[in-house]
């Protein structure tokens, strides 16, 4: 699809030609006459083209381009600028070599960081869309809930993490409960507003055949809660992100978290950025996969 | 309130029936004092102009709405919800989008007929599929479809269904002059085809519509909806579509029942004016 439209961008010489025609050079105009009718319709062509022919050729790779100038600059910091710490700004190159080289150690994080992550997220995931779907389709657990959910989903997660470490026998029940908690409100308010939101015709036709409450449940407004389910679940792996790794900051022995914090201690910059990419990285694959997963599952919505 | 068993009212096969019926929407009355009998095996058409109620009609006899007074039944039974034994099909495209065609008939005909097995369900809906036009077309999910292809789906489904009552929601509105020849013609197969025939409501706004399709029709006018005219059709069955609808009578029917509605117009109008003082000044 990219390449296809700097092509397109590329390949009309004529009309590049044709706009600096419509302009105020000198030209035979006999001569340059004759690519004009082989033009289908210029007026359509030129809608939305910026004149300058270099902004034109690199449409497409404007993302590539910002980054390559972060690039850039990162490099320049990490040359010019000196601190009292000398290594505050690794560069680039240097930040690349410890990351091949911590490898090892960031894939052990990474397993420890997902072994609180996984069994948290999923637990937040099934008791928020049961609870969602219940509260949002019963008027009476509505009524009874709603404010108890008002009440607590607005305080921020990570400040139950001091409190969770204290109550909690391990570490990892108590990290993983923080991440329950970060993720569950997103996913259950998402999916109790998709379910109460059921459009009625649907409803309407479920009432018709007579269907038995848990078919109408699981057959009807899962489904088509389903889009807000996955706007609650994409939030609420951000979240459970954020709230694993904070928790890790304060009292883990592993993960990626506890990486970036112990070589902090140590002043060791390069380790601590490149801690900072590669965990930047694996939340961007885990997001990227649910995206994958929703695309499949929403196929039927236009 | 139950139903005693009264052989006065049950002789004559006592089909739908609504008895003086209310109903208000948020305070304002929509339909006053509707007395409306069907019986089984009737065709019958609600026919009115938009706003009059007649979809609010239907879904009062569907169970999908509760009357503020007055009493809806089907056999002598008093309708207090929707039940299968009423096959209704609405307006907007009904059919859940993340079922395949197929899926959704044969969803349907597992709540109606459970008895029966997968491979019955599966073929009925084929067969169904084909005789609205959509054959072949069972794999295919209602976004693959155009709003013509889904109704018609919606319309395959509830004929599926096999129950003795269809309930319509000006069914045909969205299709094409061909398909609502062709469904309608289907329709009527359908709902007299068999020794039992259907008992069919069937909403409109389509006056020669309910005049091809109908055994009677109830016009209804607006502000607040009621029954002003119960019309008997008198064309006998089977009905050709061209000789019927070209016939002097078909047009004699037709310009008195839009004369009728016209005069409703007139008097609501009237009704108006009085109401807010202008009278004087016409």
């Amino acid at each position: 699809m990219k390449s296809l439209s700097i092509k397109a961008t590329l390949s009309p010489e004529p009309a590049d030609g044709f706009h600096s025609a419509s302009g105020l050079a000198a030209r035979p105009s006999s001569e340059r006459k004759a690519p004009v009718p082989r033009e289908p319709s210029p007026g359509l062509v030129r809608i939305g083209r910026p004149p300058w022919g270099l902004l034109a050729r690199l449409r497409g790779a404007e993302g590539v381009i910002f980054l390559l100038g972060l690039l850039i600059l990162w490099q320049v910091c990490s040359t010019c600028i000196h601190f009292s710490g000398k290594y505050l700004f690794p560069a680039p190159w240097l930040t690349l070599k410890t990351l091949w080289a911590s490898l090892p150690e960031l894939l052990k994080g990474t397993w420890s960081s997902f072994v609180i992550l996984v069994p948290g997220y999923l637990l937040a995931l099934a008791s928020g869309v049961v609870w969602g779907l219940l509260v949002g389709t019963t008027p009476a657990l509505n009524r009874m809930f709603s404010p108890f959910a008002r009440l607590t989903s607005p305080v921020p997660p990570t400040i139950y993490i001091p409190y969770a470490i204290a109550l909690l026998p391990t570490f990892r029940t108590a990290a993983g409960f923080v991440v329950f908690i970060g993720a569950f409100w997103p996913i259950f308010l998402n999916t109790a507003t998709g379910a109460a939101s059921l459009p009625q015709r649907y409803r309407d036709n479920a009432l018709i055949l007579g269907l038995k409450r848990h078919e109408y449940l699981r057959r009807i407004v899962f489904p088509a809660s389903l889009p807000h389910i996955f706007s609650g679940m994409s939030i609420g792996l951000v979240f459970s992100f954020i709230m694993l790794t904070v928790a890790e900051l304060f009292g883990a022995n592993a993960g990626l978290g506890r990486f970036v914090q112990l070589y902090a201690d140590y002043a060791d910059y390069p380790r601590m950025v490149a801690g900072i990419l590669y965990t930047g990285l694996i939340v961007l694959l885990t997001m990227e996969l649910l995206e994958q997963i929703k695309r499949r599952a929403l196929f039927w919505v236009k | 309130m139950s139903q005693t068993y009264n052989p006065k009212n049950s002789a004559p096969a006592p089909g739908l029936k609504a008895e003086s019926v209310h109903f208000a929407y948020n305070g304002t009355p929509t339909l006053v004092d509707i007395d409306l009998a069907v019986a089984e095996g009737e065709f019958v058409c609600l026919l009115g102009p938009s706003g009059c109620g007649k979809t609010t009609l239907l879904r009062l006899l569907a169970g999908l709405e509760i009357p503020k007074s007055g009493r809806l039944s089907w056999k002598g039974n008093p309708i207090t919800g929707p039940g299968l034994e009423r096959g209704v099909v609405f307006q907007d495209y009904s059919l859940f989008p993340w079922m395949t065609l197929a899926a959704n008939i044969t969803f349907a005909l597992a709540k109606s007929h459970p008895e029966m097995d997968k491979r019955w369900r599966r073929d009925l809906a084929e067969e169904f599929l084909g005789l609205v036009g959509l054959r072949g077309a069972d794999a295919k999910y209602p976004f693959e479809l155009s709003g013509g292809m889904q109704q018609r789906g919606a319309i395959a489904r509830s004929l599926a269904l096999g129950s003795p009552v269809l309930l319509m929601d000006e069914p045909f509105g969205a299709l094409d002059p061909v398909n609502r020849a062709k469904l309608q013609d289907l329709l009527l197969d359908v709902a007299f085809g068999s020794e039992s025939p259907r008992t069919v409501v069937f909403v409109t706004h389509d006056i020669d519509e309910a005049l091809f399709l109908s055994d009677r029709i109830v016009m209804l006018g607006s502000s607040p909806g009621r029954i002003i005219q119960d019309l008997t059709v008198p064309f006998g069955r089977p009905r050709q579509r061209g000789a019927l609808t070209g016939s002097t009578e078909f047009l004699i029917l037709r310009e008195q029942i839009a004369e009728r509605f016209r005069q409703d117009v007139i008097r609501q109008i009237e009704a108006e004016s009085v109401m807010t003082g202008h009278a004087d000044g016409i």
